[in-house]
């Protein structure tokens, strides 16, 4: 602790754990920065001060409530990182967090297993993950406009006991619509409505828990298990 | 909202990321964009600029992610700063326009802490609430000002009425009585 109002940029004599909580604020003065920066990349001792300060400040932020970016910030980074080159589906298909080799290898499936080997998705392919960490669930979807086709995967897990589970795709501010009872096997293929196919890239794909034969009443009546927002790759 | 295991799948991500994995890229930004996001916006308070920040600060992630075991930071702490730099420097070029401080090398370069001066630093930094609570309210204030709005000395001495030189010593009294508390 120093009353020195003046103390010389590079710390001499100074406070040096001052200097370093004003450099992770970022308040030294711009007359003091480039000693202080050369600092930091010579004396070990001081860059661990600076780094303990960044972390102490750091909570700061623990209050601050995370907000979803805009989709299209995801997709403006990418062009900027790796240009305009398109990925391959197989990649795109990662953007999954949680996503296992085994789903993957199955999602490759699902994309291509009516494809010829140089036949190439024309228009946009959708996709989404449904599930739920707690039922050990996953299921995986993949929309190819070109083929009308939504086709699912269940990677993971099940319906419970004397239970089903039932899809619904939800178009927004519009009720669930049910896309019918997931079969036992694992893939599965259903038929979108024509007008929920038009707006597939905007549609959330969700799964309840419900009794044999499908919800009774046209409307989710159980549980609901999970939800995935459909994503174009 | 980040638990151990959030932790590790973090470290896990920007170490591939150091190696090149857009994968593991797109898997980050997945788990981590809204809370850096949250803090862009946070410090710009404007949708559009906590966009371009946000997307800064991936690229400063992606170009520099190699950096980043070596700095013991926790990895969302490592983030978290990056994205408040990056928003401040942002912050203050449309200010003034010039950036008096670069976050890159700020954060970036410190090489410093072993696993041991990491640990204690997470261990003190729960206490940062708290400790703020005790300081006077003046020099609270004056902290948080400067590290979510990136308020300047000379802001921070015009908003408190004092002389710049009184600003700066009081503010560093606050941040010792403040680091004493946090490691008591």
């Amino acid at each position: 602790m120093t009353d020195d109002l003046h103390v010389p940029g590079d710390g001499e004599g100074a406070d040096d754990d001052s200097l370093a909580a004003e450099f992770a604020l970022g308040l030294t003065p711009a007359d003091e920065l480039g000693p202080l920066r050369e600092r930091l990349r010579t004396d070990a001792e001081f860059a661990a001060a600076v780094a303990a300060w960044q972390q102490r400040l750091a909570s700061l932020a623990d209050d601050i409530k995370p907000v979803k970016p805009p989709r299209r910030a995801h997709k403006r980074l990418n062009r900027r990182l790796f240009g305009a080159e398109r990925r391959p589906l197989l990649q795109k298909l990662w953007v999954w967090q949680g996503i296992s080799f085994a789903a993957l290898g199955l999602a490759a499936w699902i994309s291509f297993s009516d494809l010829t080997p140089d036949q190439v998705p024309t228009a946009p392919v959708y996709a989404t993950q449904i599930s739920n960490a707690d039922e050990g669930l996953t299921v995986l979807a993949v929309y190819d406009p070109s083929r009308e086709a939504l086709v699912l995967n269940r990677t993971d897990g099940g319906a419970r006991a004397g239970r089903v589970l039932e899809l619904w795709a939800i178009a927004p501010d519009a009720a669930p619509v049910s896309l019918g009872v997931l079969p036992d096997v694992p893939n599965a293929r259903v038929t979108l409505p024509e007008d929920l196919a038009e707006i597939a890239g905007t549609l959330t794909l969700a799964i309840s828990d419900e009794p044999e034969g499908g919800s009774p009443t046209g409307a989710p009546t159980g549980e609901v298990l999970g939800a995935g927002e459909v994503s174009e790759l | 909202m980040f638990g151990a295991k959030d932790r590790k799948k973090v470290e896990k991500l920007i170490g591939k990321v150091a190696l090149r994995d857009r994968v593991a890229f797109d898997g980050l930004y997945e788990a981590t964009s809204a809370k850096l996001f949250g803090v862009c916006l946070r410090v710009l308070n404007d949708k559009a600029a906590a966009e371009d920040a946000m997307q800064d600060t991936y690229v400063k992630i992606w170009n520099n992610a190699d950096r980043y075991q070596s700095n013991g930071l926790s990895p969302m702490t490592w983030l978290i700063t990056i994205a408040r730099n990056t928003s401040i420097d942002r912050l203050r070029a449309k200010k003034s326009g010039n950036t008096g401080f670069d976050s890159v090398e700020s954060t970036l370069v410190a090489p410093g802490l072993t696993p041991e001066q990491s640990a204690v630093a997470a261990s003190e930094a729960r206490k940062l609430q708290k400790c703020l609570d005790g300081l006077e309210k003046d020099r609270a204030a004056a902290v948080r000002g400067a590290y979510l709005d990136g308020k300047s000395y000379a802001e921070l001495a015009s908003r408190f009425d004092v002389p710049l030189n009184t600003m700066r010593t009081w503010l560093r009294r606050g941040l010792m009585s403040l680091r004493e508390c946090m490691s008591s």
